[in-house]
């Protein structure tokens, strides 16, 4: 890293101004919260911290997010290397579509989710003796899922395309079965790819909250219930619980993004 | 290509200016109209926030104020009510117009600071609305709903009686169903047996009180469907998620779907009943007590509305004629005349009856 | 060993089209323009992709069926693709590895070959640190290390420096020597064909133009395209006279060329010669012949000839020129000069080139 100087990098300069910007932007609005509550309301906070239902709440947001990412990795994984590897007529229409749920009001989907997962729905119907998905569990994923996976897709997909076919046709030379190839030469070069889709993804999970009040209201994730503290009691109320929420994701993102940035060993040299 | 880029950037900013610019005039005109013979020209926009299960008329009578001032944008947003009035009292946005599902929000959630008035405008009734696709929906009527209600195939649904008005006058609705048709299993069977959600009578005033869990805990089961908002509902409705549900006729009628209407002594429609549905209670999880009493609408221009001039023409346009003749087109019956609480700004006075 | 027949594949700027036979042991060198698709080739070879039609076997099998990893077939690829997220020593011992050789087995297998390769103080160093020489030996020994029936080359040399170029070719030709191995080396030049290949095929757009050992490509090329493309290169046959610490007379013709190799007296060797590196005069030069009549010796010219301009031909800013001095020598020179010569067929001139500028071949 150089130091920047005014002689050789105006044009740096000029771009990190306008960064800080946008950096202001976001953190004044977060700091704000998080610093307001700590100054006037910490009491609140400590509240927040002891209330069990607000635990459950983050601990169920932190849980649905979770399967949820894993449902999309299991599925969505393949499928980003299917589109990284293949061209074929309508590709551009399959990625488009991966797009959408990016796209639409969270609202919409969320109707669109229950009228299909809903115990009348085209697959909540044949599923209704088994699971429900409408005030449940399953609901919370379903709504997560939709709207998240697209971020675990593209960024895998990015991922997968920029490792060169041609290793992975060494390797077959070599000896490796093509899923000794992906596992082997693949997958560990998308690796850090696959973890910030996958973070991305967990985190988009974790802030749904339009899709989700509508198929499940319940059980209460963290978004639903800040919403609802909010409505009953008001800002005071409301404002401990997305404190606590911010804080307990700044953690964890921080964690996973310093364990990925362990894995940039052969990006650079 | 670098050309084409710096064209449309600077195409883009000067869009983004001409419009912040546009805006500044608008505003400015405000004032600077001077008194003399010229009729003063109003322009700027109109802030409207109201419950919910105003959408549908605010939305006419947006297009009726907007014709009769060329100059206004009116700008309307739907919540439910209490979140509605916590966006002026909690979250400070600057409001011209504020109408309740519950007059009497006004008073308790935005007296003194934000408001000191309050028209009561309309009137609603609590209906049992359904599709044709809902159980039963052939042999449903006045007389057998709870019945119908209890099946264990059937499920229903209403608002979270913690955040939306019509929320807790369903509760009410159902509480006083069990006086009306002589059976005291009513409430505990349909609600009680099937969430959180607890009756208390209180012996020596007879009145029946209903505790509402915070909202986190009011367990619902499969049976019932709770939603903030009925905007959920509808979309519940329409999935067949649920038969039925509990709802403003307004909101049935202008969303074209069927509805059982319910015996009068317990829809709370009526001023001539208003001592029968005292008798219920509602304690929010806040700790709020509601008493039983006629869906009435409430509206209000707060203190802190940036056109308050503005703000009271469109109260009178709600409580003209041809206001109120909007809302009975779309089912929503008008208060004729409209009736005033606390301090009624002069212009408006003569439109009112003060209560 | 490897017979291809009628294989063919529509790719996207041409299809295609090739019969080609390969025998086992042999070096054999593919040598075709860019995009003329012999990438492609290898790695139908390999399995990668599948022909539209036609057949590869290997040996009496038909390998259609056969998975790339079924096939014991040896790649490297131009840019040698080393695995980025391994370091040489993991690169090398991938493949044994995957079958599931024992570790003892694969430690000493892998420091033989680093050693062999000379590339053993390299086992920690990851490919992006790697010079593109260093790369490509770690390909060699990932490939080879695995013993594979048959290597296949994918310009292996045309991402290197010249130096490196020489060096590596010459490892090339060892350890082909030393393993026996049946190798497809796919390049576009010309020299590297001459020097490395048994036998060389040439190919444009798609198809097998011409087949044969090198003097033949070079020296009569079927038509008039295989000659435009090859026909860049001079390869004289001759007889090692005498070697002197390196300094090498051979006997071409009735002429003597002095060169730097290290063959020794009555050895058949081919002698190239890159057209640009031979220089034409006019009027007296010094020359030689093999009765010594050595009077210019203050030149570092250690080569020149007397011979008469037989073909003139324009090959883009430069012109072509063939001389007839007892052997064919084809020159390269800039259209310029040939005017200021006044160069036109039947001129005398006089050709000469560097000891140097000689490549000499087994």
């Amino acid at each position: 890293m150089q130091t920047l100087t005014p002689k050789h990098d105006r044009l740096l300069i000029v771009f990190l101004l306008l960064g800080l910007v946008i950096l202001a932007f976001i953190l004044t609005p977060l700091l704000h919260m998080v610093f307001g509550q700590l100054i006037s309301n910490r009491s609140g906070l400590i509240e927040a911290v002891n209330d069990s239902a607000v635990i459950k709440s983050i601990l169920l947001t932190m849980y649905t997010a979770l399967t949820a990412t894993a449902i999309a990795f299991v599925f969505g994984v393949p499928l980003a290397y299917f589109l990284a590897r293949r061209d074929f007529p309508g590709k551009g229409i399959v990625e488009s579509v991966i797009d959408i749920p990016i796209i639409i009001p969270h609202t919409v989907a969320g109707i669109a989710l229950l009228t299909v997962f809903g115990a009348h729905g085209m697959i909540g119907d044949p599923l209704s003796s088994i699971v429900r998905f409408r005030d449940a569990l399953p609901g919370v994923v379903v709504a997560m899922l939709f709207v998240s996976v697209p971020f675990l897709i593209n960024s895998a997909r990015e991922g997968f395309q920029s490792v060169d076919p041609r290793l992975e046709n060494v390797a077959r030379s070599l000896g490796a079965s093509s899923w000794d190839a992906f596992q082997r030469v693949t997958v560990p070069l998308s690796a850090r790819h696959i973890l910030v889709g996958s973070i991305l993804c967990w985190a988009r999970a974790m802030s749904e909250f339009g899709a989700v009040i509508v198929i499940a209201y319940y059980p209460m994730i963290a978004p639903t219930l800040i919403y609802e503290r909010y409505i009953s009691y008001g800002l005071s109320a409301s404002s401990p619980v997305a404190v606590l929420l911010i804080v307990i994701c700044l953690v964890v993102f921080i964690v996973l993004r310093m364990i990925s940035a362990g894995w940039r060993r052969y990006d650079r040299d | 290509m670098k050309k084409t880029a710096i064209l449309i950037m600077i195409m883009l900013c000067s869009v983004i200016a001409l419009g912040c610019v546009g805006t500044d005039t608008d505003t400015t005109t405000d004032g600077s109209a001077d008194g003399g013979d010229t009729p003063e020209v109003h322009s700027g926009t109109l802030t409207v926030f109201h419950a919910g299960s105003l959408s549908i008329p605010f939305a006419k009578l947006e297009e009726v104020f907007e014709a009769a001032h060329p100059g206004i944008d009116v700008q309307c947003e739907a919540a439910g009510s209490a979140a509605t009035i916590r966006k002026v009292t909690e979250l400070h946005k600057e409001a011209d117009i504020v109408a309740s599902a519950d007059y009497s929000l006004i008073p308790s959630m935005m007296y003194p600071e934000y408001a000191d008035w309050y028209l009561q405008f309309a009137r609603n009734q609590i209906v049992l609305a359904y599709t044709d696709k809902s159980r039963y929906a052939d042999e449903i009527n006045a007389d057998n709903w709870y019945e119908i209600l209890r099946r264990d195939d059937v499920r229903f649904g209403f608002s979270n009686p913690n955040d939306d008005p019509c929320g807790y006058r369903s509760q009410m609705t159902i509480l006083l169903a069990e006086a009306h048709y002589g059976d005291d299993m009513i409430y505990e069977d349909l609600i009680e047996a099937n969430s959180a959600m607890a009756m208390v009578y209180d012996a020596a005033n007879g009145t029946y009180t209903l505790h509402m869990p915070a909202s986190e805990s009011i367990d619902p089961s499969a049976k019932l469907m709770v939603r903030s908002m009925e905007m959920e509902l509808i979309a519940g409705l329409d999935a067949q998620e649920i038969d039925y549900y509990f709802i403003y006729r307004s909101v049935a009628e202008q969303h074209g779907q069927l509805f059982l209407e319910l015996p009068v002594e317990i829809d709370l429609s009526s001023v001539t009943y208003a001592d029968t549905y005292k008798t219920v209670q509602v304690v929010q999880a806040n700790g709020n007590l509601v008493t039983g009493k006629p869906v009435v609408y409430g509206i209000t221009v707060p203190k802190n509305a940036r056109d308050p001039e503005m703000g009271l023409e469109f109260v009178k346009l709600v409580v003209s004629p041809e206001g109120q003749q909007i809302f009975v087109d779309l089912g929503q019956p008008p208060i004729v005349p409209a009736v005033g609480s606390g301090e009624v700004p002069e212009e408006v006075r003569g439109m009112v009856e003060m209560g | 060993m490897i017979g291809i027949n009628n294989l063919s594949r529509n790719w996207k700027e041409f299809s295609l089209n090739i019969d080609l036979h390969i025998e086992e042991g042999e070096y054999f060198v593919i040598l075709g323009p860019t995009a003329s698709g012999k990438t492609l080739l290898l790695e139908l070879i390999a399995g990668f992709y599948h022909p539209d039609s036609g057949s590869i076997m290997i040996g009496k099998t038909d390998v259609a069926d056969l998975l790339p990893e079924q096939r014991k077939i040896g790649f490297v690829y131009q840019d040698y693709s080393i695995f980025p997220h391994l370091n040489v020593e993991e690169n090398i011992e991938f493949g044994l590895k995957l079958k599931k050789t024992p570790r003892d087995e694969r430690r000493r297998r892998v420091q033989e070959i680093m050693d062999l390769l000379g590339i053993s103080h390299l086992s920690h160093r990851y490919s992006l640190t790697l010079s593109g020489g260093e790369q490509q030996r770690v390909s060699l020994a990932r490939a080879i290390i695995v013993d594979p029936e048959i290597l296949l080359l994918d310009e292996p040399l045309s991402a290197l420096d010249n130096q490196t170029q020489n060096m590596l070719r010459d490892e090339l030709k060892r350890i082909h020597h030393e393993a026996g191995l049946t190798t497809i080396h796919v390049t576009h030049d010309q020299t590297e064909a001459a020097m490395l290949a048994d036998r060389i095929a040439v190919m444009i757009r798609g198809q097998i133009v011409q087949v044969g050992a090198p003097e033949e490509i070079f020296n009569s090329p079927a038509n008039a395209e295989i000659a435009e493309f090859v026909g860049t290169e001079n390869i004289l046959a001759g007889i090692v006279a005498s070697n002197e610490g390196g300094l090498t007379t051979i006997e071409v013709g009735a002429h003597v060329v002095e060169a730097v190799s290290g063959y020794s007296a009555g050895e058949h060797v081919r002698v190239c010669l890159r057209p640009e590196d031979v220089a034409v005069s006019v009027g007296t030069m010094a020359f030689q012949t093999r009765h010594g009549d050595r009077d210019h010796r203050e030149s570092s010219v250690r080569n020149a000839f007397h011979g008469t301009v037989t073909q003139m031909t324009p090959y883009g800013a430069l012109t072509r020129v063939k001389i007839d001095c007892g052997v064919v020598i084809v020159a390269l020179i800039t259209k310029q000069s040939a005017a200021a010569m006044g160069l036109t067929m039947g001129s005398p001139v006089c050709v000469s080139f560097k000891a140097a500028a000689v490549h000499v071949i087994g």
